[in-house]
């Protein structure tokens, strides 16, 4: 059961950040965001390489200061009140930061000092993440030694050894082989249902759409669609994929669906999925093929969230372009 | 303050877990010393004039090798945030629930310890093992130095490995700086019979300031005004290093 309260845990207002590098043009790579997070929540920041999240993140975080605008942790300011703000929040960030030279155990005993923990937490609750993200058999080795993957694994292990109320995951799973993958989106959701808010970023969007119950999609440092995950696969135009089966594709086929002109159309030897932005088009997809020889099977799904944020980010890019 | 603690704690355990770097920064100074001492003080025979008084290399070369703990200290420091910024540690400790001045005290602290425990390794032997007379009334005096010099070349090496990206860039300026400060300064030899130019560049090396400040507190050649004038003059250069260090922090963030 998820602890989602109506209370802000982040807010974030008209945050700009301009990068400033001798002898080229400044670079602004937040124009102006604005977003918030509610209490208990996942929300997953989205956007393509380069967007911004990371700046966002590295701002909320304390790493950065913004040119303009505010973010508040649990209320704290995070420019007036770097140290207050630091105190709530723990962070993932995209290097696999862990200290080479120490070993596991001992890399979760410093990050427990660090956060205020005693001696006797660290230890109860090393052993619960050791559990969690299967790193018995590493426990003894130093970070150096380990693979990217496993390294990773220790970081977001560590953030779940320390109770803050909000963390922060940039690219928590990359790196990561599947099984890994799994048990790590299985503790993030456990985490939120203890009531902590976890904001994290992804390129992987089943990830998001999995995760996340709000997000916003970030493009040249502006928010291009934010909300619900489910109201922010609705701003889309309702994309809805017909995946139609046939003993063997043909030209003719493909050229009668062409006629319909649908968003998109991409096929196999067997398999054509068309894209339609609407009911009725679906349906006229479906009526157009059913008659015909060779047919034999349908499916009818809502579009991915990958796919809404493909849409997304084209239609702002051509929008862009003119 | 209670964020130096885990400061502390952090570059405890990574010593006391990886033996090599203890080594390195308690027990080198003290072989250069005993190495150096045996084989100079024997092939010097009668030993080094020096403002007309004699020493032998072994009295002469302890304050160098003082000066080369903290010195040394602060340069495996910056070897390991040059590594802690390049793993991405150094970035999430930024992270934590400390502040950037506790972080960098924190640092500071461990290596003045560090020294502090060098520097009475170096003494130790000197006294027992070399036969070196050590006046009471020089710890002050070298205990004060030791926390100012450690922290002064802390902040310089610091602002390198904030400033520089590449790990062979790093190394090549580092190793390179050492060699340079180390051996264009009266650590080693005294300088005054050197050829000029070398002697100019050897007067204005920092590492000479405090070497000489330190000789004057152990073996009480050179006078209490120059010495007063190179101990001001490295305080100087230790305040503008954490100047330097703290922009060079903020710089290596954004």
């Amino acid at each position: 059961m998820k602890r989602t309260t109506e209370q802000p845990a982040i807010e974030v207002t008209d945050l700009r950040k301009v990068y400033h590098k001798r002898g080229s043009m400044p670079v602004e790579a937040l124009k102006g965001i604005s977003f918030t997070v509610r209490r208990g929540e996942i929300f997953g920041l989205l956007g393509p390489n380069g967007a911004g999240k990371t700046t966002a993140i590295k701002i909320l975080t304390t790493l950065l200061r913004p040119t303009s605008g505010s973010a508040r942790i649990l209320d704290r300011d995070v420019v007036q009140h770097p140290l207050e703000a630091r105190r709530a929040m723990c962070a993932v960030m995209q290097d696999n930061a862990v200290e080479m030279f120490l070993s596991v155990q001992n890399n979760f005993r410093v990050y427990g000092r660090f956060h205020g923990m005693s001696g006797a937490d660290i230890s109860r609750q090393s052993s619960r993440v050791t559990e969690i993200f299967g790193l018995q058999d590493v426990l003894n080795m130093k970070g150096s030694e380990l693979s990217g993957g496993q390294k990773r694994r220790v970081q977001v292990a560590k953030t779940f050894l320390v109770d803050k109320p909000v963390v922060f995951l940039d690219e928590a799973t990359t790196g990561m082989d599947s099984f890994n993958k799994r048990e790590t989106l299985e503790a993030i959701k456990h985490e939120a249902s203890r009531g902590r808010t976890i904001v994290l970023t992804t390129h992987i969007l089943e990830e998001a759409e999995e995760l996340c119950d709000s997000l916003a999609i970030v493009n040249h440092g502006r928010i291009i669609a934010s909300g619900s995950t489910q109201e922010v696969k609705s701003s889309s135009l309702r994309l809805i994929t017909v995946t139609l089966t046939f003993n063997r594709v043909t030209s003719g086929v493909l050229r009668k669906l062409e006629r319909l002109k649908p968003h998109k159309i991409a096929h196999t030897e067997d398999t054509i999925d068309v894209q339609v932005r609407s009911e009725s088009v679906a349906m006229d997809v479906l009526n157009s093929v059913r008659s015909m020889r060779g047919f034999r099977h349908f499916e009818v799904a809502a579009a991915s969230l990958e796919d809404v944020f493909m849409d997304i980010v084209d239609r702002q890019e051509r929008a862009g372009d003119t | 303050m209670k964020g130096l603690f885990p400061v502390l704690y952090r570059d405890y355990v990574m010593r006391t877990t990886s033996p090599l770097w203890l080594f390195f920064d308690l027990v080198v100074p003290v072989m250069y010393l005993l190495m150096f001492g045996v084989g100079f003080n024997s092939a010097l025979g009668l030993g080094i004039e020096l403002e007309g008084r004699s020493l032998s290399y072994n009295e002469f070369f302890l304050a160098g090798v003082i000066s080369m703990a903290c010195f040394g200290l602060a340069m495996n420091q910056s070897y390991g945030f040059f590594v802690d910024r390049d793993s991405g540690i150094f970035y999430e400790t930024l992270t934590y629930p400390i502040t950037r001045g506790e972080f960098l005290l924190g640092k500071i602290i461990f290596q003045c310890i560090l020294a502090v425990i060098q520097t009475a390794l170096s003494l130790a032997a000197a006294a027992w093992i070399l036969g070196v007379n050590i006046p009471s009334s020089s710890l002050v005096y070298l205990g004060v130095g030791i926390l100012i010099v450690t922290s002064g070349w802390f902040f310089t090496f610091a602002s390198l490995a904030f400033l520089m990206r590449r790990t062979d860039t790093f190394n090549t300026v580092i190793n390179v700086v050492y060699f340079v400060l180390m051996f264009v300064s009266s650590m080693f030899y005294p300088i005054d019979r050197l050829p000029s130019a070398f002697r100019v560049l050897s007067y204005a090396n920092p590492v000479t300031w405090h070497t000489d400040v330190f000789r004057w507190a152990l073996t009480g050649v050179g006078s209490t005004e120059s010495a007063l004038v190179q101990a001001a003059a490295f305080f100087i250069f230790s305040l503008i290093a954490f100047r330097v260090a703290l922009w060079a922090l903020s710089r290596a963030v954004e």
